[in-house]
């Protein structure tokens, strides 16, 4: 029994939820991990991203997924992105 | 219209709020099933040659010792050798004012040598002139033969004046990359793509490489949404096996007990895989935003390499500097570690410093790194950090990717147990696509559909499972082959495995595909340490008795794959039987009735005609 198509998503928005994940995903992990090399050491937190970091992408892949709309899962990304790349470019 | 009093609406709302639940919870059950199957079917194939051909190269240096009929006796070599080998080269190559690198192989008795354009430009000009007038000899040389000599392999090549090659310091032996090629090393780097990168798909980066970085993180994203998946069933189902049922229900028993059971080490692989493989990811960002853009310095502050560049001063050394002296002063003062890289700049000159890198023996630390930076004319030691000393954070962290990838740190128990997994994620896989498979295979799903699952299942099966029997050939072949380079490997490995699988995909039969592929590949298993028994003398038992424990390492690995493979066929052939018998007699009893909705459990998929998927 494949999933149930009742609970997945149009072409359309599927193709956004993708975008939004493996693009958007990345970006918001590369500078959450940006952010904290204002806290720690820079040396540190690049290794600590070979861990964090590619669990962070999968995971916000998959919520992406999980969003009802890839509209807005693109905009919270997007806001992510935003805020985290202010923190470590202005402060 | 009666409007709902609060006390109402609390009541609906405690009636609903379960059912709520569960509809979200149906709903992400059915999101993570769907991201899970999509992203695996996917990736399968090529995950499937990435944990085989990986599964071997935990035996790499068995393999080349295997092959060369040379077991590695571990060779021992006096830090004296290293003076003979820089005096050598510089009867060839003046020395002065280059940097030249050390890169410790595995074996801890061969090392990767790289010598660097001088610094020195009266020495350059006259390395570039003398190269210049090699060129010139080569092209003309090249031209009369017709321009026959094709870049294969690694390493550097062009008119600079570098020179790389490896050094077995124990033998005293240098050797090239191309013929020094292995199964080993074959299989090795066939478990990262690498020959993919010769296929002339331009993307900028390696495509062999990125290919694997990224099938590695939808592995990792397949792992996780798997994880999600099975989570509210994990301990209810934990040792749920229902062998004597249907296909379906024996597949999907199978990819959930060894999926789970094999959760973390896959997740360590597809991890500790994806930075191996793609780090560039994080590297380039964080080069661009922390450290100017120089990927050089992030790798230096990583602690790969030593990029520091001392100033070339132009004035001859006085002391003379002794490499084997120094080592062995270093491994004194340094017992419990061993040499990992040694950076020598500026030969020659005052400022010639040396940077000795070394790492901790494993059985004493996990992780530390020491580090050591020489200035050869004071005779001054400027940075001293032992590899006993607790390693900082970083250490750990890199060693842990390292260790828990490579699988060096606990001998051969630890890789063995490492390989049973290995190949434990290549049963994941296929019981993945045949789930899958059978999954889809309904009445209510068109009829086109079905055509296409069944095509891209069939494809999928003959690529993956040829590769058993093909592997074995291979290994056949480089020890009956006189002369074993890059191309023999590649055009055996290749085109066999080609023939096999179009074989197997014009045939379409997964049930036939499945048991003569593992049939095939049993019994060339069981060839293998025989020819190779024959071909040198050296059979199971006298390797055995010689202590040559790598070269009987690599008959035992296929002797038993050998044996379970046909254990395994012997069970297949049996329940195949039993159920064309019971096939046979429930077609008997309902002659007259509707046989199709009365027909046996489903065990032989494809075996048995199916209108559908046979044409």
């Amino acid at each position: 029994m494949p999933a149930n198509k009742k609970y997945l998503s149009s072409p359309f928005q599927r193709f956004l939820k993708i975008t939004a994940g493996f693009f958007g995903g990345y970006f918001v992990m590369l500078y959450l991990h940006l952010c904290l090399t204002k806290l720690f050491d820079k040396t540190d937190i690049l290794i600590t991203a070979y861990v964090t970091g590619f669990i962070a992408w999968g995971i916000l892949l998959l919520a992406a997924f999980l969003s009802k709309n890839g509209w807005l899962i693109w905009g919270i990304y997007l806001l992510l992105i935003a805020v985290f790349y202010g923190i470590f470019i202005y402060l | 219209m009666g409007y709902l009093s609060a006390f109402d609406c609390c009541v609906l709302w405690h009636l609903y709020l379960p059912l709520i639940i569960l509809i979200m919870n149906l709903r992400r059950y059915n999101i993570y099933f769907n991201t899970h199957t999509i992203s695996g079917i996917i990736i399968c194939a090529i995950l499937y040659v990435i944990f085989f051909a990986g599964s071997f190269s935990f035996f790499k240096n068995e393999i080349n010792a295997w092959q060369k009929n040379e077991s590695d006796k571990g060779g021992t070599y006096r830090n004296l050798v290293f003076d003979h080998l820089l005096d050598s080269i510089n009867q060839v190559k003046e020395l002065k004012g280059r940097d030249i690198a050390f890169y410790m192989q595995h074996n801890g008795h061969a090392s990767y040598v790289n010598i660097g354009a001088s610094q020195d430009t009266i020495v350059a000009n006259r390395a570039k002139l003398m190269a210049a007038q090699k060129t010139k000899g080569i092209t003309k040389d090249s031209e009369a033969k017709g321009e026959k000599k094709k870049k294969r392999g690694r390493g550097r090549r062009g008119a600079d004046d570098s020179m790389y090659f490896s050094y077995d310091l124990a033998t005293k032996k240098p050797s090239d990359y191309g013929d020094g090629y292995t199964m080993g090393e074959f299989l090795y780097r066939l478990h990262f793509l690498a020959p993919l990168n010769q296929i002339g798909i331009n993307i900028g980066r390696p495509f062999g490489y990125t290919l694997a970085g990224l099938v590695s993180f939808i592995f990792l994203f397949a792992l996780i949404s798997g994880l999600m998946l099975h989570w509210d069933k994990i301990k209810s189902n934990f040792f749920v096996f229902r062998p004597e049922n249907k296909w379906k229900t024996v597949w999907t028993d199978m990819h959930t007990a060894l999926g789970v059971i094999g959760f973390p080490y896959q997740f360590m692989y597809a991890l500790t895989g994806i930075v191996l493989i793609v780090n560039s990811v994080l590297i380039i960002p964080f080069s661009k935003y922390l450290y100017d853009g120089k990927e050089n310095e992030v790798y230096a502050a990583l602690g790969y390499n030593d990029n520091t560049k001392y100033t070339y001063l132009y004035e001859p050394l006085s002391t003379t500097f002794k490499m084997g002296d120094f080592l062995d002063k270093l491994e004194s003062k340094w017992p419990n570690s061993h040499m990992n890289r040694i950076f020598i700049k500026n030969y020659g000159d005052r400022s010639m410093h040396v940077v000795a890198l070394y790492d901790a023996n494993i059985d004493k630390n996990f992780a530390g790194s020491g580090r050591i930076i020489y200035r050869v004319a004071d005779n001054k030691i400027l940075f001293e950090k032992s590899a006993a000393d607790n390693g900082t954070y970083l250490d750990y962290v890199k060693g842990f990717i390292y260790r828990l990838h490579l699988a060096d740190f606990g001998g051969y128990p630890i890789k063995i147990i490492y390989f049973v997994l290995g190949i434990m994620g290549c049963f994941v896989i296929i019981s993945g696509i045949l789930i899958w498979l059978v999954a889809r295979d309904k009445n209510n799903i068109p009829k086109r559909k079905r055509i296409f699952n069944f095509w891209a299942a069939n494809v999928f099966m003959a690529a993956c499972l040829t590769m058993f029997p093909v592997t074995a050939v291979a290994f056949i072949a480089v020890k009956l082959a006189t002369k074993v380079d890059q191309p023999f490997i590649f055009h055996v490995y290749f085109y066999s495995w080609l023939a096999l699988s179009v074989f197997y995909i014009i045939r379409r039969n997964i049930g036939k595909t499945n048991r003569e592929t593992l049939f095939l590949g049993s019994v060339l298993a069981l060839a293998v340490p025989i020819v190779n028994g024959i071909k040198t003398g050296n059979w199971i038992w006298v390797s055995y008795r010689s202590g040559a424990n790598d070269i009987l390492l690599v008959d035992l690995l296929w002797l038993s794959l050998g044996i379970i493979g046909l254990l395994i066929f012997r069970k297949m052939l049996q329940s195949a039987r039993k159920e064309n018998d019971s096939a046979k007699q429930v077609t008997a009893n309902e002659a007259n009735g509707d046989i199709k909705k009365a027909s046996p459990p489903k065990r032989t998929f494809v075996l048995k005609s199916n209108p559908t998927t046979e044409v």
